[in-house]
């Protein structure tokens, strides 16, 4: 294709696509992407990093009414006949020069101690899975909004032509697991080239993306070449700019079916990246095979990257299933960090750490010395953030001592995607998109950015 | 950059006429700059002045405020203020100000107030012509005969004309040659498909519940309904009036209830733990949101938490509007698996007719038999004086019977296990058990784990009361009752237990010897089958036992049945009956003794010919019986009885209940009597109503041209966009009205348009002018809507298997997608055969992982209610095209036509292919580029055998007998030509 041609495509494929204005920045940003890892079901505030040495000397005692104050419990427990505290049987210690508290089931994130910026007086509105993760994802908590993904990649656009701006990686714990839904990294009412692009283990990490077998790279460069031809003489014939949408989308799908396969490739990794990950990410589609691909993106410049990790929604035999999902997670959530800052991408990477609620204090089932489930508790959780414009090093925010309520600097899930948007140079109030005659935005109505994170 | 072009129609306006109008040019602005705080919501903020009030905003704009607010630098005068976020732009300031200068006219806001019909000659291309000329334009010639062929057949039937179809086209050099192929497309059943996919986009229709379990759900009755109402072009009003209502017409027909399934597509929460009160909110939400968008293109939800901030619609009338839709007795926690509650059967028109069959046999027999009634009878007494030493118990279905010779078994702390082929009973079966009993603890269980608080059912006595319980999950998902008065004691007493498969205890019936017993529900919680509630189930039934050693049972048990269906009053009375037939000789009988009598009679003594029809009589009803377990259900509206209270949720939060509110209609709209939700049905399709023509004719008018005439379809409120044409929409919505609210008539007038008609060929000053073609100064270029596009695929490879309606199917999909996000219960078990080519309307849609290859392309999520057409062009639109195997095997079936059906030369054999695949010849440039490519293939391919096999094989349908390389060169050309922007555009 000529060159002219090509560019004119390539704006016109820029309006389709409806980016805001092109990147929207408010203010000088700190981060140019995001890698979420979300580690899905709920992990335990109470057993990784929210220590509450006080409740030893509780256990098994009935949840006093002065701190559960009559509120909503799940269907699961509300008819429980007692609410007997459940101290975590995992030792905690302080570490680095923060002397930040974290158990002994994250050892390698713990050596990053000074980095994270850990956030222990979260909160969420929701107390069942679909409505908490929808509300993580989109700021509200019934489907049918855009996913925050997809509202960077509206706002912000892409920074690599070969790859889509929001891609999403999904990997199994051992754990009980909940459902997720495509719908959570979809893009709601903005338009779908912003939703998340799931990528997969195994020979198609992009739906559609291998040619058929038996048709080699070269046939389908000449095929695309017939296939520009036709268009354009399309093209000359109507006039029609979708049509020089079409032929750079094409363009683009080759590329991508180059760039893909390179990028989850992890053959030409050296030895060290997966001492560094650990064992399990050799295994492609594990979840630290998916933070050594969450490097590769960020590297290539792919906008917001999310990892969902399946498995931590521990009703019972907490202490059994809480290692599992650590034991495949601690290591390459760590090296994660590493790898990153080694490479300079650190600080212009938001990293982001939890799950879309807490647990509860109270036991779940039959409470004895060495086991204990717990319900879902959004009503405080704990979220850790590094790179990116956040300030390490710092835990902000306290629970009382059950690690029930809040008790100091509350934030909740509009906060932290308001303060995130903010790291990315974007006004959380001022990035909309209007439907059904209303302006929309990610925080909705509500959303403050917590300066006390920012660095 | 949709946002930023629709500011180029104003404008011109403005340059053209200097006139201001107060509905297209100062509404939008107000609307959007100001009502936020000076709008219907502004007296709940403390703010006195509103602008979307006559006498308000006049006052401050004769006062010369407004335009003095809107202009100054000054910070604390500025209007909108610097901290709402908004500004005006300099266009909009002179608006504004030009608008105070003439005068400030003020107009009622256009879609509130009922459409005008026209006052002199009116026709579409009139008012299209109109408004073209006041730019200084023109229509576009006609189009191609061809092209037009392709066009008006998409667009009517959802699938490309065939080659023939278009021959026979071309042929017909009749003037009314066109007309003809319109009506004829008209009255194709693809058009009912074509017409209903949208509306399943509308009724947020989809096979699974949505949600965090995403289990299965039956609806496609309902969608069936809906393709074939488009077929008979059901009057529209009639058509929204029974989907909103059908259940509470007069005597309302199966397919008047069968239509009321619209407003239970809404998704269902099944999730443990949730607080089902949450829930039955969101659902009646969600039915207001949806009639509001679908009927009246009203953003009603808006006024869910607060007064609307744009439309005159308070927060209190939103819940009188909720009302009509709150009194549905259902559940807020849904089913996981299946239908959820109210329900009716709906079997389809062919089983209607087999039900039909069968109960005029039934009719027959029965007449048969009593004809002759007196002989019968007569005969029998005879017999009575010896009859047999044996227990009578029915024989139909019967699933199991043991102990039923000699003494009841004695059980101390025994069991036995059951063959294991009786008893299988899950949650959603029909069942019945039955047992003498004289002691304590499980009388019959079905239990994992042998224990009381697995999952699976049980029968016990406990403290002199019968205990029975279905239970998946024994804290949450189990449904449990106990009769109230205990046993007299010191004998044995008769148990059964009938279960009707409807997952609630109001299906079971408890029957103590032989009396229907009262009992007490101790949960009535159950969703979830045995056979999904984690992993493989296959426990025996165990009699005395299996609920752990607490429970085994201790004293006598005996005659222990089991059926697998609902035994009726008088078959549980005979069944406690307790004697054998030789103790009832002579002796006075009890009713259930001589129905027990009579029946063993006419099952083994009766004359040859009498018993031959009584067993006719009862296989027949058996086979009836067997036959309506195999309907589909589907979810319906119901009334309850009862009438729910509504309060006003504060905050819109469903424990925060305000003041009780009565049904009631928004004051902003025409009024009329409506108590219930038959009378906002009937409000809804009344002609005064000033929106449903409109917005019907405008969604129509959509499909047809890719835009609306107002287009935001979704929204005719104050924010909602000026239609481009507002004369022709109120032409288009009275005309629609006043035809009997005939979709075909409309379509057709639409459609023999020659703003339909003309050429969509542009010219870039059109492009530039006239952008998104919002004027109509060309025909409608539209890339096709996702279903559309495989559809067109499968038919030009000849693969697609046309049979409307059925039960969803499972078309290719890539492997482990499902698995990937959901929980463990459900794999995509693809379809094989003739559902692998069925029309994508009748794809299974999983809400939680829908079909990849509609998400590409824009297809609506069906969480939720869409009535806006989405296109955006995308890589992964390409890689969709080029590799999944629908279309890499519906190339090879293009590739195959092309051989078979043309001539020996390449040549034609391309134009073949190509006129298969859009409709029209190549020109001699495309034919080039066609050639160039067939040659590569075939240079490709003559080195590559196996490469060319290997694509060859791919799909499940095999091909012809052709060789290889030609096939998989023509296949590569004919994936070529589905690759093309042609192929996936209606042009």
């Amino acid at each position: 294709m000529q060159r002219r041609q090509f560019l004119a495509a390539l704006t016109t494929l820029l309006q389709q696509n409806g980016y805001a204005e092109g990147p929207v920045l408010h203010h000088a940003p700190k981060a140019k992407r995001v890698i979420t890892l979300f580690q899905h079901g709920g992990p335990s505030q109470l057993d990784l990093f929210d220590y509450k040495p006080n409740l030893a000397k509780v256990h098994g005692q009935d949840l006093p009414d002065s701190i559960r104050m009559g509120q909503r419990l799940t269907g699961m427990t509300a008819y429980q006949a007692t609410f007997p505290a459940a101290p975590s049987i995992f030792k905690f210690a302080q570490h680095g020069q923060s002397g930040a508290w974290f158990s002994e089931l994250l050892p390698h994130m713990a050596k990053h101690a000074d980095q994270w910026t850990i956030m222990k007086s979260l909160s969420t509105e929701q107390i069942n899975h679909d409505p908490a993760v929808t509300f993580f994802q989109t700021g509200f908590q019934l489907a049918g909004r855009p996913s925050i993904g997809s509202w960077v990649s509206y706002g912000l656009g892409s920074e690599n032509k070969d790859l889509p701006a929001f891609i999403v990686m999904i990997s199994q714990g051992r754990g009980n697991a909940q459902a997720l839904a495509d719908r959570m990294w979809g893009s709601g009412f903005i338009p779908t080239n912003h939703q998340g692009v799931k990528f997969r283990g195994g020979k198609d990490p992009v739906l559609y993306l291998s040619d058929p077998e038996g048709y080699s790279r070269t046939a389908r460069r000449r095929f695309l070449d017939d296939l520009g031809q036709l268009n354009q003489l399309k093209l000359d014939e109507y006039k029609d700019p979708e049509i020089a949408t079409r032929i750079a989308q094409y363009e683009m799908a080759f590329r991508m079916q180059a760039s893909v396969p390179e990028l989850a490739d992890l053959s030409k990794e050296p030895e060290s990246t997966f001492e560094l990950y650990g064992p399990e990410s050799r295994k492609p589609g594990t979840y630290a095979a998916n933070c050594i691909l969450a490097r590769r993106l960020a590297e290539r410049g792919v906008r917001f990257i999310q990892l969902f990790h399946r498995g931590w929604d521990q009703h019972g035999s907490l202490p059994k299933q809480i290692r599992w999902q650590c034991e495949d997670t601690d290591q390459p959530s760590a090296a994660l960090l590493t790898d990153l800052k080694q490479r300079g991408l650190l600080d212009d990477t938001v990293v982001l750490w939890g799950g879309e609620f807490g647990r509860t204090v109270y036991s779940q089932g039959t409470l004895t010395q060495t086991d204990y489930g717990r319900d879902h508790h959004p009503r405080c959780f704990t979220m850790l953030a590094a790179g990116g414009g956040f300030k390490p090093g710092v835990s902000f925010g306290e629970t009382d001592d059950y690690s029930y309520n809040i008790a100091k600097d509350p934030m909740d899930v509009h906060d932290l995607h308001a303060t995130m948007m903010h790291c990315l140079g974007v006004d959380h109030t001022k990035l909309t998109f209007k439907f059904q005659g209303r302006h929309y935005r990610l925080t909705d109505v509500h959303g403050r950015v917590i300066r006390p994170l920012l660095a | 950059m949709k946002v930023l072009l629709s500011f180029f129609l104003p404008a011109i306006a403005l340059a053209a006429e200097p006139k201001v109008e107060f509905n297209r040019d100062v509404r939008p602005i107000l609307s959007d700059k100001c009502y936020h705080c000076h709008g219907p919501d502004a007296k709940a903020k403390g703010i006195p002045l509103r602008f979307d009030v006559e006498q308000d905003a006049r006052a401050a704009i004769t006062a010369g405020k407004l335009v003095a607010r809107i202009t100054t630098d000054k910070k604390g005068q500025q209007m909108p203020p610097p901290y709402s976020g908004l500004t005006l732009t300099a266009k909009e300031k002179q608006t504004l100000s030009m608008w105070a200068a003439q005068g400030a006219e003020w107009q009622a806001h256009w879609s509130f107030v009922p459409p005008k019909p026209p006052t002199g000659f009116a026709s579409i291309d009139h008012f299209v012509s109109a408004r073209l000329a006041k730019e200084g334009l023109s229509m576009r010639p006609l189009a191609g005969r061809e092209t037009l062929a392709r066009r008006a057949t998409i667009d009517i039937t959802g699938l490309p004309p065939t080659p023939r179809e278009i021959d026979a086209f071309l042929k017909d050099t009749s003037p009314n040659a066109y007309e003809k192929l319109v009506d004829r497309l008209l009255a194709s059943p693809r058009y009912g498909e074509r017409m209903a996919a949208r509306w399943l986009d509308a009724a947020r229709y989809a096979d699974t519940n949505g949600y965090q379990y995403d289990g299965e759900r039956v609806m496609w009755r309902w969608r069936d309904y809906v393709i074939e109402s488009f077929n008979h072009n059901k009057p529209f009003d009639q058509f929204v009036l029974e989907q909103l209502a059908g259940d509470m017409l007069p005597n309302a027909t199966f397919e008047q209830r069968l239509a009321t399934g619209f407003n239970r597509n809404h998704r269902g929460n099944t999730e443990d733990g949730i607080v089902p009160e949450e829930y039955a909110v969101e659902y009646v939400v969600d039915r207001v949101e949806t009639s509001g968008a679908v009927f009246l293109g009203l953003t009603l939800g808006c006024a869910r938490c607060h007064n609307h901030k744009y439309d005159p619609l308070t927060q209190k009338e939103f819940y009188q509007i909720y009302s009509y839709f709150n009194n549905v007795p259902e559940l807020g926690r849904a089913m996981k698996y299946g239908n959820s509650p109210p329900l009716m059967p709906a079997p389809t028109t062919k089983q209607q007719a087999t039900l039909a069959a069968l109960d005029a046999k039934i009719a027959k027999q029965e007449q048969w038999l009593t004809a002759r009634a007196p002989k019968i009878d007569a005969a029998r007494r005879v017999w009575e004086r010896q009859m047999p030493d044996v227990r009578w118990a029915p024989l139909s279905m019967r699933d199991g019977e043991y102990f039923t010779q000699g003494q009841p078994q004695t059980f101390e702390g025994s069991r036995v296990d059951l063959d294991e082929k009786s008893g299988k009973f899950d949650i959603d079966d029909i069942w019945s058990v039955s047992a003498w009993v004289d002691g304590k603890g499980a009388v019959l269980t079905r239990m994992s784990g042998n224990k009381q608080e697995g999952k699976g059912y049980g029968l016990h006595v406990k403290e002199g009361k019968v205990f029975f319980h279905i239970t998946s999950n024994w804290v949450n998902d189990a449904l449990r009752l106990e009769t109230v008065k205990p046993f007299a004691p010191g004998r044995a007493h008769h148990v059964s237990v009938t279960y009707t498969g409807s997952r609630m205890a109001e299906g079971v019936r408890v029957y103590v010897d032989g009396q229907l017993a009262e009992t007490k529900t101790l949960l009535d919680t159950l969703y979830r089958p045995f056979r999904n509630a984690g992993g493989v189930y296959k426990e025996p039934v165990r009699v005395g036992g299996g609920a752990g050693k607490a429970n085994q049972f201790q004293g006598t048990l005996g005659e222990i049945r089991l059926y697998s269906r609902v035994l009726t009053d008088e078959e549980v009375a005979m069944l406690a009956v307790g004697k054998p037939l030789s103790a009832m000789a002579g002796e006075k009988r009890t009713h259930a003794e001589q129905r027990q009598v009579e029946l063993h009679y006419l099952e083994t003594a009766a004359a040859p010919d009498v018993r031959q029809a009584w067993q006719t009589l009862a296989s027949l009803r058996e086979e009836r019986e067997k036959l309506e377990r195999t309907f589909p259900t589907v979810m319906v509206m119901a009334e309850s009885p009862q009438r729910k209270e509504t309060h006003l949720l504060l905050r819109g939060q469903y424990d925060k209940p305000g003041e009780v509110v009565e049904p009631g209609l928004p004051a902003f709209l025409p009024q009329r009597p409506a108590s219930n939700r038959l009378g906002f049905a009937k409000w809804v399709v009344d002609p005064q109503n000033p929106l449903l023509a409109r917005v019907t004719m405008n969604r129509f008018w959509q499909s047809f041209f890719g835009n609306g005439i107002v287009k935001t379809t979704e929204d005719f409120g104050l924010q909602g966009e000026w239609p481009t044409h507002p004369e022709l929409l109120d032409y288009l919505a009275t005309e629609f009205i006043h035809s009997g609210w005939d979709a075909k008539a409309m379509q057709k007038m639409i459609v023999m348009s020659a703003a339909y008609r003309q050429s969509s060929q542009a010219t870039p000053e059109l492009i530039q002018r006239d952008p998104d073609n919002r004027l109509l100064s060309r025909g409608p270029r539209i890339r096709l809507p996702a279903e559309m596009i495989r559809d067109t695929a499968l038919h030009a490879a000849g693969l697609l298997h046309e049979s409307v309606g059925g039960p969803s199917v499972k078309p290719y999909q890539p492997d482990g997608l499902w698995k990937e996000v959901i929980m463990q219960d459900f794999d995509y078990n693809q379809s094989k055969g003739p559902d692998l080519y069925r029309r994508s309307l009748y794809t299974f849609w999983k809400r939680t992982s829908a079909p990849p290859m509609m998400m590409n392309f824009d297809a609506s999520q069906r969480e939720a209610c869409t009535v806006r057409e989405n296109r955006t062009n995308t890589p992964l639109q390409a890689l969709n095209l080029m590799n999944d195997v629908t279309f890499v095997e519906a190339a090879r079936f293009i590739g195959q036509r092309m051989l078979l059906e043309a001539g020996a030369d390449a040549d034609s054999r391309l134009r073949h292919g190509f006129r298969i695949a859009l409709g029209r010849l190549p020109k001699p440039a495309e034919l080039i580029v066609l050639r160039g490519s067939l040659n590569y293939h075939l240079d490709y391919f003559a080195g590559k055998p196996a490469e060319a096999k290997s694509l060859l094989w791919q799909g499940d349908t095999r091909s012809a007998d052709l060789p290889d390389r030609e096939l998989a060169a023509y296949q590569a050309v004919a994936s070529l030509l589905l690759n093309t922007d042609e192929f996936v555009t209606k042009e």
